[in-house]
């Protein structure tokens, strides 16, 4: 099992948090410390803990606070930044000449062109500001960081802002560089090549490492390894670097492979991911319809692969949707979780897509209708929510927030 | 105790010499007034070593409603003693005199024996005494309360018309649905069943209401079909009477069906392939076999609705089982066979609906089956993966090419791909043998040929798909080949193992193998494809024949070919070790079986 040292018993944390808000009495300053980060380098925020009195008091609770989002954000919050991108993607895809849709059509031309901007500039500026606060998270508190990378379920989500830009720069408005040109190709590696580099790490570990064997922490965000691969296949195939793209698209359906054997085997059971995370089964139906459209870029044809990847990703969508009982415990309370839901919606509307675009028929466009009205619902549900409540977003207790080790007082 | 109370108020209502020990229940009947004097002999002795058994048993027993204790008031008690002294009772009535006991119900062994001996119902009593007295047949009455015992007690059946109670839990609704539909034919109404209904019910349903969890499964049944009671488990139905024919019927039986289907495919195909036209196969055979799988599958759907319909309790307990609930595939894949080896003079062309019809069944059964080994925590895969999962694999692959020669285009394309991704988790589960799987036979039996039907029929679906035996479809018919050589070279190693009607479901890979070679014999003409296909065809008649001979002999020689159903009959929990002792007593194993067959037994005493 991964290292559980960051991870405290909740209550404790809890206790500390509470107290540390206390006016009256000094003890606080001595939580102050044992909260504040052991590797931190900030002697301002120390002078604050130390000093005694009530002006500093509050300076050192507001830097305090602004320390503590960093302490209790990590790589999961991409969810938002993948679902954003994601959507703009889909409508970038869905407004494309040859998306024949009958019924579609109205539909997308109604919605005014700037619609569409203002959701590629939202997605924009919440992934730069997510990708800023994880370099500041990575810089003050690379312990917490070094953590993530340990854990079975959050070294995955290290792929996910990666996987963010690749995305929004596929789905770059018209006034972009082209896919031919040359600022695009280097984005493209600069995007990539962080995937490359995490493949080799993460994979490697899967078949070496003692502690780190893939029977041991295999669990279903384990996949998203596998789509920042096949999203970087489509976006080198649509640049026109069509070995590239076949090689990371037989990177990624290798490790696929292995990883849906033994997710299926359920070797260790249900203990491989915590209730609260349970929306991530959703990345059950996202991995096989970005093998369709990766595949689709490749071989330039939505062929028969093509329709049989997305063929299984619908039916691994009707038995996730069909067991909601699996989704009931983590439903009862709003959490960066939920976003997990929306991206993977997103990549089976656009597999959909691409299928109707091949099979011109009334069963297909029904299908990418309904698929896509149903993952637009559920990521504007999702940013309502977001909106309302915010507060839950950074929850005191969620469980793969890093708390430091505490430093015993002097 | 309250019972003492009443039997002072009684005192002057019947002659009590002394207070009755509190052991001995009331026992009202609605008899001759003249009855009032109540002796005893020598049977206070036995029962108060089981006084204090009854005290605490008390409020365990099952009272009629309304009739409380204190009801007894106004009706004569009646305590039945063996061996009366008082010559009164002797004159009254000619009731035959019993001791009934009230037993805790862990009994050690020499409770066990005393009850066997004494246990005595009270409604014959009550039947005769309706019989002599006139009073009026609705007062409520106290039975003598039955051993509260998992096996059902050894009731010498009164008559006739009284059924069997032992087999109602596993009945539709406990058995009131069998009742309502003998009121509807006019059968007597007997008042007292529905009281030992109750009584059964509050029993059985303790056992029954939930159905046994998957290590209940494995802990207490062993075999390669997880279908051979260990010795040291008890069934919760008597083993030694024959279960009504339809509690004996298995699902396996659609196995039959799979046989004789698949094998008028195997004559279709003969008959109208273009490689095998020198054999000059007459279609009569397609059209004989195809009548008789039909009359079949009509006959074994019959069969089983009327089990599901009569009792489903025990439908459920085979849904349930690790390795039965494949065989719920089995009756769609048939229609499938059947739909695939129409003889041309019946149809040429079906109706495409009928392929949607025909697969909503196993869709809906496949997204139940799947997610459970996805997300299912006793389910999953890794440990109860087993041989027998194929068959939920195959009716993807079967769908597959049935809707391909229809002319479908994406809806074989959407089950071929599901099949196959799931075929690729099966395959490398049962290949790794993982330690944590309980099901897999250490040796070789018939059901390792359920491995060769995937890849065979796959190799056909995607050759007709795509319209010609190209790489992939090639592909898959040489791992079919392979597998059947590696199974076919060990067949001295399937030996030893008892019949059972699932053997009839692992003849289908060997025909489906054959038929994917006289596909194959299309593409690649020559001498060597062609005796290889000719062998194949051989060698799986050759097989159904033999087992046709074999199911014949079993059904009318030896007259076992349904036995007592025993994988559905565990109990929910394991029993206790004396119940065990009595078992192993009674069936004569040896301790050796003990020994062998009870890997846990030392943990727990």
């Amino acid at each position: 099992m991964p290292s559980l040292r960051p991870f405290f018993p909740l209550h404790q944390i809890k206790l500390h948090s509470q107290q540390k808000y206390m006016e009256d009495n000094n003890k606080p300053h001595q939580i102050h410390l044992q909260i504040l980060s052991a590797a931190a380098a900030d002697a301002a925020h120390a002078d604050a803990a130390h000093a005694g009195s009530i002006p500093d008091k509050t300076a050192a609770k507001k830097a305090v606070s602004r320390l503590d989002v960093l302490t209790r954000f990590h790589a999961g919050y991409f969810r938002i930044s993948l679902a954003l991108c994601g959507q703009a993607l889909l409508w970038k895809t869905l407004s494309e000449p040859t998306t024949d849709a009958r019924a579609l059509r109205p539909v997308v031309r109604a919605v005014p062109s700037f619609a569409f901007a203002l959701l590629w500039s939202l997605s924009f500026l919440t992934l730069a500001t997510l990708c800023v606060l994880y370099a500041f998270r990575c810089a003050l508190r690379f312990r917490c960081v070094r953590a993530e990378l340990a854990h079975h379920v959050g070294m995955n989500y290290l792929f996910a802002p990666w996987i963010s830009w690749l995305l929004l720069l596929q789905s770059a408005p018209r006034s972009f560089p082209r896919p031919s040109d040359g600022c695009y190709h280097f984005l493209w590696l600069a995007f990539s090549l962080p995937i490359i580099a995490l493949d080799v790490k993460i994979y490697g570990q899967w078949f070496t490492q003692g502690k780190k064997f893939l029977s041991m922490v295999a669990n279903p965000a384990s996949q998203i390894t596998v789509i920042a691969n096949l999203v970087g296949a489509r976006a080198a195939a649509q640049m026109g670097w069509r070995e590239t793209a076949v090689c990371m698209f037989a990177v990624g359906m290798a490790h696929y492979l292995v990883l849906f054997v033994t997710l299926y085997q359920r070797f260790l059971g249900s203990n491989s991911l915590p209730a609260m995370l349970r929306p991530v089964f959703f990345l059950f139906f996202a991995a096989p319809s970005m093998a369709s459209l990766a595949w689709d870029a490749i071989s330039s044809t939505f062929d028969t692969s093509c329709k049989m990847f997305f063929f299984l990703s619908l039916f691994l969508f009707a038995s996730v949707v069909s067991r909601p009982a699996l989704f009931k415990r983590s439903m009862r309370r709003f959490s960066v979780a939920w976003w997990a839901y929306s991206f993977p919606l997103t990549a089976l509307a656009l597999a959909a897509t691409e299928y109707a675009q091949e099979v011109k028929g009334e069963v297909a466009n029904a299908l990418m209708l309904v698929l896509s009205i149903l993952s637009v619902v559920v990521t504007l549900a999702l940013m309502v929510f977001t909106a309302i409540r915010t507060n839950d977003l950074l929850p005191q207790d969620d469980p793969f927030a890093c708390f430091p080790t505490v430093r015993r007082q002097p | 105790m309250e019972k003492k109370d009443l039997q002072v108020e009684l005192g002057t209502k019947e002659c009590f010499e002394e207070a009755l020990p509190p052991v001995l229940k009331l026992v009202s009947s609605q008899t001759v007034a003249g009855f009032d004097c109540v002796g005893y002999a020598n049977g206070k002795n036995d029962q108060s070593q089981t006084a204090t058994n009854y005290t605490s048993q008390e409020e365990t027993l099952v009272h009629e409603p309304g009739t409380e204790v204190a009801d007894t008031r106004g009706q004569d008690i009646v305590i039945n003693l063996p061996e009366l002294s008082s010559p009164i009772q002797m004159a009254n009535h000619s009731r035959p005199f019993s001791l009934s006991f009230s037993l805790p119900s862990s009994p050690s062994g020499l409770h066990i024996g005393q009850t066997k001996t004494v246990i005595y119902t009270d409604k014959d009593k009550a039947n005769a005494a309706n019989g002599v007295s006139s009073q009026p047949p609705e007062q409520g009455k106290y039975h003598s309360q039955p051993m509260p015992v998992i096996e059902g007690p050894r009731r010498v059946p009164r008559s006739d018309s009284v059924r069997d109670k032992r087999f109602d839990p596993f009945k539709t609704w406990s058995g009131r649905l069998e009742r309502q539909l003998s009121n509807l034919r006019g059968k007597p109404q007997e008042v007292e069943e529905e009281e030992d209904l109750e009584a059964n019910s509050s029993h059985g349903a303790a056992q029954t209401d939930a159905v046994p969890a998957v290590e209940r499964y494995f802990d207490a049944l062993e075999g390669p079909e997880l279908d051979t009671l260990r010795a040291t488990e008890v069934s919760v139905l008597p083993e030694d009477k024959k279960w009504p024919f339809l509690l004996r019927f298995p699902v396996n039986a659609f196995g039959i069906c799979l046989g004789v289907s698949s094998q008028a495919i195997l004559w279709k195909t003969l008959a109208t392939s273009p490689s095998m036209t020198f054999l000059r196969v007459s279609p009569a055979a397609n059209l004989v076999l195809w009548f008789i799988s039909l009359a079949l599958m009509g006959l074994i759907s019959l069969i089983y609705s009327l089990k599901v319909i009569f009792y489903y309790e025990a439908v459920r307990r085979e849904y349930y089982h690790p390795v039965r609930v494949n065989f719920f595939f089995a009756p769609w894949i048939a229609c499938l066979f059947l739909a695939m080896g129409v003889p041309p003079s019946v149809a040429v062309n079906l109706p495409a609906p009928l392929w949607y019809v025909l697969m909503a069944p196993i869709f809906c059964l496949e997204l139940k089956i799947y997610g459970q080994w996805m997300s299912g925590g006793q389910r999953r895969l890794s440990k109860v993966a087993n041989p027998t999962n194929h068959l939920a694999i195959i009716g993807n692959f079967v769908g597959a090419l049935l809707g391909a020669s229809m002319g479908l285009k994406e809806g074989p394309i959407f089950f071929f791909a599901v099949g196959l991704a799931h075929y690729i988790v099966l395959f490398v589960t049962l290949y790794q043998r993982l330690p944590t799987n309980l099901t897999l036979p250490k040796e070789l039996h018939p059901v390792f040929f359920l491995f060769v039907a995937p890849p065979s029929v796959a190799s056909m679906a995607w050759a007709k798909i795509q319209g010609d035996f190209d790489y992939g479809a090639r592909i898959a018919y040489y791992i079919a080949l392979f597998l059947y050589m590696s199974l076919a070279v060990r067949i001295n190693f399937f030996r030893g193992f008892r019949f059972s009607l699932a053997w009839w479901a692992y003849t289908f890979p060997m025909t489906g193998a054959a038929v994917a070679t006289i596909r194959y014999s299309e593409e690649v003409a020559n001498v060597f494809t062609h005796a290889l296909s000719i062998g194949l065809s051989a060698i799986s008649t050759f097989t159904v024949t033999a087992l046709l001979v074999t199911t014949i002999i079993h059904a009318f020689v030896l007259g076992n070919l349904f036995p007592n159903d025993i994988s559905i009959a565990i109990t929910q929990k394991r029993p206790k070790f004396s119940k065990m002792l009595a078992h192993l007593r009674s069936s004569s194993a040896d301790m050796k079986d003990l020994d062998s067959s009870a890997p846990r037994v030392s943990q727990e005493y």
